[in-house]
């Protein structure tokens, strides 16, 4: 077995999982299964691959770049492969329970299409975080975006129709820009391939325009402010498992690239203006969604401002890679922080929802009494809240700290204080959302029964983003392996 | 001169017609200028020598979106019908809005515009003459199993991008029956009889055409694409004759259509893995016997999703 029985498993294994799944609708839950058990083994061989091996290369078709597509695996890539297996099989254990709570034709006709598009998902995010080419990385959006869309639809209701199509817009037009910059590209560079623009890239007008319009297509994709406006609605009216993998993972995919874009394929551009640039976005993000997340009444919707937040540390991150020395320390922290934050977000996102089936609604000031009924969904939702404050030994706090001390070595203080004053923040509206949930309740007041496996799934998730901390040595050395330094 | 002449004024017509086709007061009109639109746009592929783009945009761009537009309007204009029908007013159209419209219009032809203009500085700051990968495509043409470049680039070279783009069809339709329930053209044929024995011929000639396609694609223009989409013009046909429901009466058998293309091509990946050892790669001296069956499999499922689009969601399940 070579690594690209590994890479094939994670592409093909849910695109054909995905295809059965619509074939057979009523074995949509055993195709996703099935795909998880592939994935699962995949990830975990190509993982001790990368950390036996080194990075593992493979040419699709056998031909190689330029003309053909290459796949490589290193430290990055299986990093994100891994989280997103955990927190698709986790979905997958939560959402079987979820979707079968009441046996009405609607809720039949969702979970028949749940499990395809959710197989499509996976395997646009496979496949985004495998590839080295531009514009397969075009079609893996395409696939990835077209997923989403139609998850958040899933809902059928009026709101979620209309962040549904806000979304589809949005996303269309992103991939759009994102195109044109690719066919600036190849028309300079003569090539897509990520390691070969690389070596080709002359800064001038194609290739600035080219960058420029790609970044502004993913920024919009990865909802950083100020172009963050689709995502609240559309991850607060999907269904609970869809938010979850929404927040956790599809708005990284886009991260993702832009790291690959910028560190990789067209790091001449990465100039301290750029970074400084990236960096204020970054910090008004954290600023702004921490703010909103403050003021929102409804539980679903203050996570939804939450991820908008969190997305700004991530992209604090650009304005602290600039030093050669810190580079390292604030790439480890930003992605620490990414896993954190993914496992925390499906936690919450999770307990949200296994609110809204106990109590029927998720307002914030009528959450009284929800830890005498669902204690393990509560502190779920504490613990995910540790890791997003940053206490320690969360992996937020590990993340935090790689990115504060980075902050003061290049000597950008302010994004230090940024950093501080997101956790006040976070901590405010966690804690607002916590001691409601610890009021006793008024007697009398009637919920239904949340299946356990639901509730103890989102505890998995918060614990692995507290435990997370722990592992940050071990994931520093897994990133390590063909990461974008000498 | 008279080859220019031609493209400037075929340059002008795009211009034009895409203005209209924006601005037109008369929406039914508008999809009929889109419509010229993409078969204009089609010749334009032509003059650029892409003939394989113009098959495509004249088939998907200009022929199956136009049908799709007009059911969408179709659909649009007979709910706003019983909504008129219910408040029992005149239908007079908002004109209110027609002020904010036009400003809203206006800024977005100015960044249109200043787009264009970016876009123009970078573009001609491009390399006259950019080498691309013509010259290795061409040179490695006579392993990849056919002799039309662009069959040896979707279905060899970038085998795994199309793979990845069957997939994104495949997941339109699942999000489109996702959605909601389907229409069937309201408009039963069944009693014209002369339309439908038209129907008995022309509807085997399309599958025979979209085979054809199929076939020559390996050493000329045409492949899966061009051909799923004469199948999905042949499929339209049957569906808005009343011809359709009989055909799609067996759901597992739509379904198992619709996959097709990623199962194929899925498994051959994943044979293809255990024989040569390389994800896709084709064995030695077999590739165009691969590509046929790969390429019969997707014009199925391509026919089939894009023929099915048109009734707008999914077919009645029991």
């Amino acid at each position: 077995m070579t690594p690209a029985w590994f890479m094939g498993g994670l592409i093909l294994g849910p695109l054909v999982a995905a295809a059965l799944a619509f074939t057979f609708p009523k074995r949509g839950r055993g195709m996703a299964c099935a795909a998880a058990g592939v994935v699962g083994i995949a990830v975990t061989a190509l993982i001790r691959a990368v950390l036996g091996g080194g990075v593992s290369s493979h040419r699709v078709s056998g031909w190689g770049a330029p003309l053909g597509i290459d796949l490589r695996a290193d430290g990055l890539a299986v990093l994100l492969l891994a989280l997103t297996a955990l927190i698709a099989v986790a979905v997958t254990g939560y959402a079987a329970p979820y979707l079968r709570a009441t046996d009405s034709p609607e809720a039949r006709h969702r979970e028949r299409y749940f499990w395809p598009l959710l197989l499509f998902l996976w395997t646009a995010l496979n496949a985004l975080f495998l590839t080295r080419d531009l514009f397969n990385l075009y079609v893996a959006l395409e696939l990835l975006g077209f997923a989403a869309v139609a998850l958040v639809a899933l809902e059928g209701k009026g709101d979620a129709l209309r962040a549904a199509l806000r979304y589809l817009f949005v996303s269309l037009s992103a991939s759009l820009f994102y195109l044109l910059g690719v066919a600036l590209v190849y028309g300079q560079c003569a090539t897509v391939d990520l390691a070969l623009v690389a070596g080709r890239a002359q800064p001038g007008p194609a290739l600035t325009v080219a960058l420029a319009l790609m970044t502004g297509g993913l920024i919009a994709k990865a909802a950083l402010f100020p172009l963050h406006f689709w995502l609240p609605p559309a991850h607060a009216n999907a269904p609970a498992p869809v938010s979850a993998l929404l927040s956790a993972l599809v708005v990284k995919g886009a991260f993702y690239l832009l790291l690959r874009l910028w560190f990789e394929a067209l790091p001449v551009f990465h100039t301290p203006a750029a970074a400084r640039l990236f960096g204020m976005l970054g910090a008004a993000a954290i600023l702004w969604g921490s703010i909103n997340a403050l003021t929102q009444s409804r539980l679903k919707l203050l996570i939804a401002y939450s991820t908008v937040a969190q997305l700004g540390y991530l992209f604090l991150m650009f304005s602290l890679m600039t030093g050669r020395d810190g580079g390292f320390g604030a790439w480890c922290g930003a992605l620490l922080l990414l896993g954190a934050r993914a496992c925390a977000k499906t936690a919450m996102f999770l307990a949200a929802g296994n609110i809204l089936r106990a109590a029927g609604h998720d307002r914030i000031n009528d959450l009284a009494g929800i830890a005498q009924v669902l204690p393990v969904s509560a502190f779920a939702l504490g613990l995910a809240g540790v890791s997003l404050v940053g206490l320690p030994p969360s992996g937020g706090f590990a993340g935090k700290w790689l990115l504060l001390s980075a902050g003061l070595r290049e000597g950008q203080w302010w994004g230090g204080a940024v950093i501080l004053v997101g956790s006040l923040l976070a901590a405010a509206y966690i804690m607002r959302v916590m001691t409601r949930a610890f009021t006793p309740a008024a007697p009398g007041t009637a919920v239904r029964p949340v299946p356990p496996i639901m509730e103890w799934t989102a505890l998995a998730l918060a614990l692995v983003a507290v435990g997370m901390g722990l592992a940050g040595s071990w994931l520093a050395e897994l990133l390590r392996v063909g990461g974008p330094w000498p | 001169m008279i080859p220019q002449l031609l493209d400037g004024t075929l340059v002008l017509v795009v211009v034009v017609l895409a203005w209209r086709a924006l601005n037109d007061r008369d929406l039914f009109r508008g999809v009929i200028e889109f419509i010229a639109l993409g078969l204009l746009l089609a010749m334009a592929w032509l003059r650029l020598r892409a003939p394989d783009l113009a098959l495509a945009e004249a088939a998907v761009g200009s022929g199956l979106t136009g049908a799709l537009i007009l059911s969408a309007l179709v659909r649009m204009r007979r709910r706003e019908q019983a909504a008129a029908g219910q408040t029992a007013g005149g239908a007079t159209g908002p004109r209110g809005e027609a002020r904010g419209k036009n400003h809203s219009r206006m800024v977005l032809g100015a960044l249109s515009l200043a787009m264009l203009g970016i876009l123009a500085w970078a573009a001609l700051s491009l390399p006259a003459k950019s080498p691309g990968l013509t010259a290795e495509a061409l040179a490695r043409l006579p392993d990849s199993g056919v002799t039309n470049p662009v069959t040896a680039v979707l279905l060899n070279f970038r085998a795994y991008d199309t793979l990845l783009e069957i997939g994104v069809l495949l997941l339109a339709i699942v999000g489109v029956w996702a959605l909601r329930r389907g229409d069937w053209p309201a408009a039963d044929l069944r009693e014209r009889l002369l339309l439908l024995s038209l129907l008995r011929w022309v509807l085997p000639l399309l599958a025979v055409g979209a085979g054809y396609l199929l076939w020559i694609g390996a050493s000329a223009p045409g492949g899966a694409f061009q051909g799923g989409a004469l199948l999905a013009g042949a499929l339209l046909l049957a569906l808005l004759s009343g011809l359709g429901k009989r055909l799609l009466w067996r759901e597992r058998l739509i379904r198992t259509g619709l996959t097709l293309g990623v199962l194929v091509f899925g498994v051959a990946g994943a044979v293809a893995l255990g024989w040569t050892g390389g994800l896709l790669q084709y064995p030695t001296g077999q590739a165009g016997a691969w590509i046929l069956v790969i390429e019969a499999a997707a014009l199925v499922s391509i026919g089939l999703t894009l023929g099915l689009l048109y009734l707008g969601g999914r077919p009645e399940e029991k």
